[in-house]
């Protein structure tokens, strides 16, 4: 965009430069965009704005691109459907750890929502405002927590608590989908927590106070009143914490056994959850293990790596998104930062 | 001052343009050899002149931290590639396009065939073991050894219960290193002859020593491939192997330093007759006891069974016999 040489004087003259000079013709542009209609806060967070949603698409489109020659080589539904991940004989099925990551998230979503809510509900019907800063702190605090230290207190605990419990059941060992899942539960908790609790303080006092007087019990309050005006909120935080679940790597990869090609006789069968030969492999362990490095330099081996990155951006994209459009309806209270690393 | 501003903001600008201008001249120039500071390529002891190094992805660490080590303290330029891997570099080495090969396999009949009038001259400076390790209920319960055979049933799964193999009545639960690793690649080379040969099984994976090393030890009735220097006899235990000749053989520095352990390999660096002086120099810091501490460090295990180098904790300790009397270190 170039000025007009007698714009740029005209702007330039105001306060050091006086005269129409080349010195002038340089300054001149930059003062312009000064202006209001330029305003640099506008197009600045623009380019921003553009630059992260290229980001995103740029990703997309590189792993497409890149995972294209696993998509020729297996078909669509061969690698989404495949059973069957062996890089040496070009083998690429996506099933298995499609299962792995769903089995291991409701684990996580089973044993963590009811906690969750029901300590949400606690801190916001219950406590005075005082403890509930401090609750809601400490639990926030939880979910800065590297998740690699869960991790280690995952195979250091979890996993030999999780062995002396299925004794009954024949494990071979502590390694099995249910202890990712017990450890995610652990990890997704505050997420659910303090997103519900931000659902439940956003319905208006006035509805208690409604309720309270016209007789209801406190319980009654929370139960009826509060948690279904709620809701939309807190299945926004229930999403959330699931799309933390799903992009969860490293303390998950210490812990589930990374045993490739494991599918269950029957779908519904609750043998993998318990058994470590049925321990298993999620899309995130996939891809934090050492495939990832040698699958580089083979195009379809790549190809096929490049198509879980794929798969779990869809999956947790998707997710994150309906969590998203949810939080907004329901008030969007405490914003929308999933709490991450 | 507007002057100033001007030449301030057209600085940068210049200097980009500055740099561009060198980078293509000096990518017209420097089209050649890039290593142009000595053309003749041969090894002499004054620091200028620049080793080449060419083979093993095995041995590549070693020798590329001993050649950051002898940069820094004596000024040697050593390059060190690693195409084609240990036969890449015996190649390189008989046709004198470099003057030190790494190899993690012997020097086979058919490269002197190929190159009859080279010289290989082997020089051993530590090997490459895995250890079979089991946890501690099953060397309890009197499985010591295993054979080959027995090992392929059991990584095929074939055999799943410790009581086949003269053990407690106990479910084999085997963790496998997962692709990759070198020590898979060693196991798999005993096993089955080649890497590519190996069945298509999935196992529990584990990656990191310290990851097989933990798991194995609080799993009961579990067994991983394990670098033998983490092997410490006290949580985890490395099995003795049945070679198919009938020996037993337990692996220790001293079976894994002169060979007769099976699930290992030699690093070698090779050279064409004598060396020259700037490769007997490297030779000779991979051999002192800092060269070998060095290859302790890469995770092998180094010659101090045989070359009375002074043995640390996790070596000495992984030892049986004479070899455990040297005194357990606190050092790695």
């Amino acid at each position: 965009v170039s000025a007009a040489p007698g714009g740029s004087v005209e702007a330039g003259g105001s306060i050091e430069v006086g005269t129409a000079s080349p010195r002038a013709w340089l300054v001149g542009p930059r003062r312009r965009l000064g202006g209001a209609r330029r305003d640099p806060l506008r197009w600045m967070s623009f380019a921003s704005c553009a630059l992260a949603a290229a980001f995103l698409a740029g990703l997309l489109g590189l792993l497409l691109v890149q995972s294209l020659p696993v998509w020729r080589h297996e078909g669509i539904a061969g690698y989404l459907l495949g059973g069957r991940w062996f890089y040496r004989a070009d083998t690429f099925g996506v099933l298995p750890m499609i299962y792995g990551t769903a089995v291991v998230s409701a684990v996580a979503l089973v044993l963590a929502v009811p906690l969750g809510v029901g300590a949400a509900v606690f801190a916001s019907e219950v406590l005075p405002p005082r403890p509930r800063l401090a609750l809601k702190t400490a639990v926030e605090l939880l979910a800065g927590v590297p998740s690699v230290v869960y991790g280690l207190l995952g195979v250091l605990l979890l996993r030999p608590w999780i062995y002396r419990l299925l004794r009954p059941f024949d494990p071979l060992s502590g390694d099995t989908l249910l202890t990712g899942g017990v450890l995610l539960a652990v990890m997704v908790l505050p997420t659910v927590t303090t997103f519900s609790e931000d659902a439940l303080r956003g319905v208006p006092a006035a509805q208690r106070r409604a309720a309270r007087g016209l007789g209801l019990s406190r319980a009654a309050t929370a139960l009826r009143v509060v948690l279904p005006q709620a809701l939309p909120g807190l299945v926004a935080a229930i999403l959330l914490a699931l799309g933390r679940a799903l992009g969860e790597t490293i303390a998950v990869f210490l812990v589930i056994g990374r045993r490739d090609n494991q599918l269950p006789e029957h779908w519904l069968s609750a043998e993998p959850l318990v058994r470590s030969t049925h321990a298993g492999q999620t899309l995130t362990t996939k891809l934090g293990g050492s495939e990832t490095f040698l699958a580089w330099g083979d195009p379809l081996h790549w190809a096929a790596i490049a198509g879980l990155g794929l798969v779990l951006l869809a999956l947790v994209g998707g997710v994150t998104m309906v969590g998203a459009v949810l939080v907004r309806r329901s008030g969007g209270k405490g914003g929308f930062h999933a709490a991450r690393r | 001052m507007s002057t100033r501003n001007a030449m301030n903001r057209l600085g940068p600008l210049l200097t980009i343009g500055f740099a561009l201008t060198l980078v293509a001249c000096g990518g017209g120039s420097g089209s050649g050899d890039k290593m142009a500071a000595d053309p003749s390529g041969s090894g002499t002891a004054d620091g200028s002149a620049v080793l080449r190094v060419n083979g093993s992805t095995t041995v590549n660490p070693v020798v590329t931290k001993a050649a950051e080590i002898l940069h820094a303290e004596r000024g040697m330029n050593i390059t060190v590639d690693t195409q084609g891997g240990s036969s890449g570099g015996i190649a390189a080495l008989g046709e004198g396009r470099v003057e030190v090969a790494m190899s993690s396999r012997p020097v086979i009949g058919h490269d002197h065939t190929t190159y009859p009038k080279v010289d290989f001259r082997p020089v051993r400076i530590g090997a490459d073991a895995v250890a079979l390790a089991v946890n501690k209920d099953v060397w309890d319960g009197g499985v010591h050894a295993l054979s080959r055979q027995q090992t392929q049933a059991i990584y095929e799964g074939k055999v799943d219960n410790w009581s086949a193999v003269g053990g407690p009545d106990e479910p084999i639960v085997f963790y496998d290193k997962e692709p990759g690793r070198g020590t898979w690649e060693v196991f798999a080379h005993w096993a089955y002859g080649n890497p590519d040969d190996a069945p298509l099984v999935s196992h529990l994976e584990i990656g990191s020593n310290e990851e097989g090393r933990t798991k194995v030890s609080s799993t009961p009735g579990a067994i991983t491939q394990l670098s033998f220097a983490w092997t410490d006899r006290k949580t985890v235990f490395p099995l003795a192997v049945v070679t198919d000749e009938g020996q037993t053989v337990a692996p220790t520095p001293a079976t894994v330093a002169d060979g007769s352990y099976p699930i290992s390999r030699q690093l070698l660096v090779i050279t064409d007759g004598a060396p020259s002086p700037a490769a007997k120099e490297l030779i000779d810091f991979l051999l002192s006891p800092r060269g070998q501490q060095v290859v302790r460090d890469a995770g092998y295990v180094p010659l101090a069974a045989e070359k009375g180098v002074a043995a640390t904790g996790e070596t000495a300790a992984a030892g049986t016999g004479a070899a455990a009397a040297s005194a357990p270190a606190a050092g790695s």
